[in-house]
């Protein structure tokens, strides 16, 4: 029986290490968090190999022919091995608990020197503003190796904010704040993926987080900044990125969003007036091939009147013509 | 006692005053006055809304969504006035003679008994498994569309509207109308003849319980067709604000829910008061086998619980219909009071679907071992322990959403206790193999099956109560996996050892015990190779509940959807299995499994009244291999102990 713990045991053990289950950690975080998932999994092995080695011994030994009407041995309990299976699980959820608070706590407490990101969340897009520069963007920009606090909002429905590689997530809720810190370790592209379902275009809702070095962030804010400063067209292509592209294709803007209709197709030939009641009153006109109540009807309260005639404005010059 | 009841069957065919055949046949409970009575039951509802806008001058006059509410309340109670499920009432209130003493709606004498409103719990709890297994094959059917649409990347199938409304309505109708209900069933079955009962304390509101339960389930599954947007696509956890913000269709989730809730709290009331009161003589609670423990548990659990989920459910119909502000931010409401009050009831829930599984496992493994079961009391204490508990833990599954922090350890604290509970119940089932005479017939195939699996299912459980690992794994396929592991090997996996092992019971024939191996086998396989790799996909970086996914997912999710078609296609072999035997299998006799609870000291099936004499009860219930010791003295005072009959294989 010891035998076939072990066997089973060691066999965990190799399909626990040699198998990548977690995605790399690329923050302060991440690491902290692999640390309890790891003494989970130590203590989690050791139980299931016991009981693997119990039930496939005894269904080994003590198995009966068909034609054995004899009963087992009439054994009612043994108070001393309840009294152990009893504690030792008690002692070993008490370690897991402990271990978890401490990290929970080292990995939740907002330090006193910290930069800010606000988050918000619509269906079915992202959007990140950053205080201290002003700028506001549709990706996630961070420099490497400082603490993060990303303050989150939602202005429709519940979402949730991940990034496997930083293991940390947190719901965006409408009507409140909730934040989440992040210490990134690792320069590179990330994805944003939203968890929770927050509609039809839940599958696709996903942002680009870029994490620099510090030289790099600031170039990135300066460009971002210059962007933004750059009137006409731009504006409305910079904010069909961050709110439309990932549920529209527009060649011209460069994004490849499948939930709604391709714009480069169905706003052929279109005016401007054609396309602001498209915007704001989604369900007026329904592409064939697509659902009412798919597009958000929020998009009237949520521009402002300038954002709405420069987005129409950019709609009308490009969608279909490269 | 079967002649009696035809008598009394006499008098009520003799009891109106002559009328023609037609108009009593018109009148009389049943199909055929259903069958007008729900149609008027209609129209009445829709002149009543439009009568009321008129009056009020509400415009339009036709609101879809009020109109949907009131259809959907006063059909189901139309159809139930109908069938005759509040006769008696109805009678008692207006003065008429009641009958106190009339069981001719007991007993099925033809197939044709299942069909009506039949008071007696060994045809309910027939109707239940019947209907619920109807149900299930609904639902699997659902996540054969879902595994369809995931065995590549991109969209193939179905668009993201009818995906969202697949896994919604897949869940709530394994939960609500399978789960939850199949248990319900197994014990209405069971729980009476184990404690020495005629019947259940209160036969008609039994009945009542029944017919509820169609009503759900016809409702969730007509949500598909609502011409506006289709059918209720926000999960069956149906967060706010996105279900309020829902096409039309997530009404059928709320109003479906309601019936749902009110069947499940009818028969957890009639459990306790049955178990509590109508026990044999002699049945003290340390002599009620563990299946009576488990069902006396979740009864508990579903009268305190269930009523939360109606409220939240009706919070979020308020919202919609009426336009109130629960939980709108918009006006005030607080979005995360919904799932604090949701997951009040839901967490029980997961226990309301375990407990009576982990009575079944009890059984099955004792009897197919030859042992005592090692620990009973110690394994009923654990019962309520898990009960106790079971309220204290909710808001682990809002360790994510942005609940107040201070909530998150206690939280965690209880949960990880729930863990020393359920591991008492692992230990104390593997005991019971230990130094045992195994036989590995179908039902301890099954139950076996469900202590390895749920084991799994407990320890990545453990992973998600630590509140650092649950951040990375909340509302990915981790949890996707870990649901099914306790869900599928838990509950599933002891249903259908409850099924099979009760079947010569209920259906007085045996059924094929190589094909049912042959379903065990494939079930097995096909169920971990569905549902493990589903563990790295969570943890790797897939959401739940997405309809499309990163291409570097693709080979993994193709594999996951070959073995699901493999697991949907045992329910076949299952199926077979169970109405060809029925119809043909060998006749049964009345203890083929050489068992001691009271169940099987009776024929097969079970005469009208269970016992001709009510049982005396001297013993445990688990005595095996003790010599001379009984669990009861059937049939007056003859003491010598039942024949041993001889075991049946094929």
């Amino acid at each position: 029986m010891v035998l076939v713990g072990a066997a089973v045991g060691v066999a965990l053990a190799l399909v626990a290490v040699l198998i990548p289950w977690l995605p790399p950690a690329e923050s302060t975080e991440a690491v902290k968090i692999d640390d309890v998932y790891w003494f989970v999994t130590i203590i989690c092995i050791v139980i299931f190999a016991l009981v693997a080695g119990v039930s496939l011994y005894a269904v080994w030994k003590f198995r009966a022919a068909p034609d054995d009407t004899d009963d087992g041995a009439p054994i009612h309990g043994h108070t001393g091995l309840e009294v152990v299976w009893t504690a030792v699980p008690a002692a070993l959820v008490t370690a897991i608990t402990i271990y978890s608070g401490i990290v929970l706590n080292q990995i939740d407490t907002v330090p006193k020197d910290h930069r800010v990101v606000e988050v918000t969340a619509q269906q079915f897009a992202w959007s990140f503003h950053y205080p201290d520069s002003n700028v506001t963007s549709g990706v996630l920009a961070l420099p490497i190796g400082q603490t993060t606090e990303l303050k989150l909002q939602a202005k429709d429905v519940i979402h949730s904010f991940w990034v496997p590689e930083w293991r940390m997530k947190e719901d965006a809720v409408p009507g409140i704040t909730t934040n989440v810190l992040v210490t990134p370790t690792k320069e590179g592209t990330f994805t944003v993926i939203c968890t929770e379902l927050c509609g039809l275009g839940h599958a696709v809702m996903r942002a680009q987080a870029l994490v620099f070095s510090q030289a790099d962030y600031e170039k990135w804010v300066a460009d971002e900044k210059t962007k933004a400063a750059a009137a006409g067209s731009t504006a409305g292509k910079t904010l069909f990125t961050q709110q439309c592209g990932s549920c529209h294709r527009l060649a011209d803007a460069g994004t490849e969003g499948e939930v709604g209709p391709d714009l480069d197709k169905v706003l052929v030939g279109k005016d401007a007036e054609f396309i602001h009641e498209s915007i704001v009153n989604p369900n007026a006109e329904i592409a064939s091939g697509y659902q009412p109540n798919v597009m958000p009807g929020t998009f009237g309260e949520s521009l402002t009147d300038a954002q709405l005639e420069s987005l129409v404005d950019y709609l009308v010059k490009t969608a279909g013509k490269s | 006692m079967a002649v009696g009841t035809r008598g009394h069957e006499h008098t009520e065919v003799a009891a109106p005053p002559p009328r023609g055949k037609w108009r009593r046949r018109l009148t009389t409970g049943g199909w055929i006055r259903a069958a007008w009575v729900t149609p008027l039951s209609f129209v009445l509802a829709t002149l009543l809304v439009i009568g009321c806008r008129a009056w009020l001058d509400y415009h339009p006059l036709n609101e879809f969504q009020v109109l949907l509410t009131a259809w959907m309340i006063i059909v189901p109670l139309g159809f139930l006035v109908g069938i005759g499920g509040f006769d008696y009432w109805f009678y008692w209130a207006s003065g008429r003679p009641t009958r106190p003493e009339d069981h001719s709606g007991h007993g099925a004498r033809s197939w044709k008994d299942y069909f009506r409103v039949n008071t007696d719990h060994k045809v309910i709890g027939v109707q239940y498994l019947v209907t619920t297994i109807f149900f299930f094959v609904a639902a699997g059917m659902m996540a054969m569309f879902m595994r369809a649409e995931l065995a590549k990347p991109g969209m193939q199938f179905v668009d993201n509207n009818t995906f969202n409304g697949l896994f919604s309505v897949h869940a709530s109708l394994m939960i609500f109308l399978f789960v939850i209900p199949a248990f319900a069933g197994l014990g209405n079955y069971v729980i009476p003849l184990m404690i020495g009962a005629p019947d259940m304390a209160f036969p008609r509101l039994n009945a009542l319980s029944f017919w509820l339960l169609p009503i759900a389930g016809l409702i969730m599954l007509a949500s598909f067709l609502v011409p506006e947007g289709g059918a209720f696509a926000a999960g069956w956890t149906n967060y706010v604000p996105l279900s309020v913000q829902q096409p039309p269709g997530n009404l059928f989730f709320q109003m479906a829910v309601q019936w749902a809730g009110a069947s499940s709290i009818m028969t957890a009331l009639n459990f306790l008061v049955t178990i509590i009161t109508m026990r044999a003589p002699g049945m003290s609670f340390w002599r009620m086998p563990l299946l009576v423990w488990a069902n006396f548990a979740t009864s508990t659990l579903v009268v305190l619980a269930t009523p939360f989920i109606a409220g939240s459910q009706f919070f979020i119909l308020l919202d919609r219909v009426l336009h109130t502000n629960f939980f709108e931010p918009g006006g005030d409401g607080y979005a995360l009071g919904y799932q604090h009050i949701f997951w009040f009831y839901s967490h029980p829930a997961v226990y309301i679907m375990m407990l009576p599984g982990f009575g079944i496992a009890s059984e099955v493994i004792a009897v197919f071992a030859r042992k005592p079961v090692f620990g009973y009391r110690l394994m009923a204490l654990s019962l309520m322990a898990i009960l106790v508990l079971g309220f204290s833990v909710w808001a682990h599954h809002m360790f994510v959403s942005g609940m107040s922090p201070w909530l998150r350890i206690p939280m965690m604290a209880t949960t990880m206790l729930i863990a020393i509970p359920t591991g008492i119940k692992v230990f104390s089932w593997l005991a019971t193999l230990w130094e045992g005479r195994i036989h590995f017939k179908t039902p301890m195939l099954f139950a076996l099956g469900f202590v390895s699996m749920f084991v799994i299912g407990g320890l990545s459980g453990v992973y998600l109560g630590s509140i650092p690992i649950d951040i990375h794994a909340s509302d990915t396929y981790f949890i996707v996996a870990h649901i099914h592991y306790v869900l599928f090997g838990g509950s599933l996996f002891t249903i259908f050892a409850g099924i099979y092992y009760w079947f010569p019971k209920m259906t007085g024939r045996m059924y094929n015990e190589r094909l049912g191996k042959i379903h065990f086998w494939l079930t097995f396989v096909g169920f971990n190779v569905t549902f493990f790799p589903m563990h790295w996909l969570g943890l790797q970086g897939m959401p739940r509940r997405v309809s499309d996914y990163a291409d570097r997912f693709g080979n993994l999710n193709f594999i996951i959807s070959v073995a699901s078609f493999a697991l949907g296609a045992s329910t076949i072999i299952f199926l077979y299995n169970m109405i060809v035997s029925w119809r043909r299998g060998p006749i049964a006799p009345g203890n083929p499994w050489r068992a001691l609870t009271l169940e099987w000291q009776v024929s097969s099936p079970p005469p009208i009244f269970n016992f001709d004499e009510i049982p005396q009860v001297v013993g445990s219930p688990y005595e095996y291999g003790v010599r001379g010791a009984r669990h009861a003295v059937l049939n007056g005072d003859r003491a010598e102990v039942p024949e041993r009959e001889q075991v049946v294989s094929h």
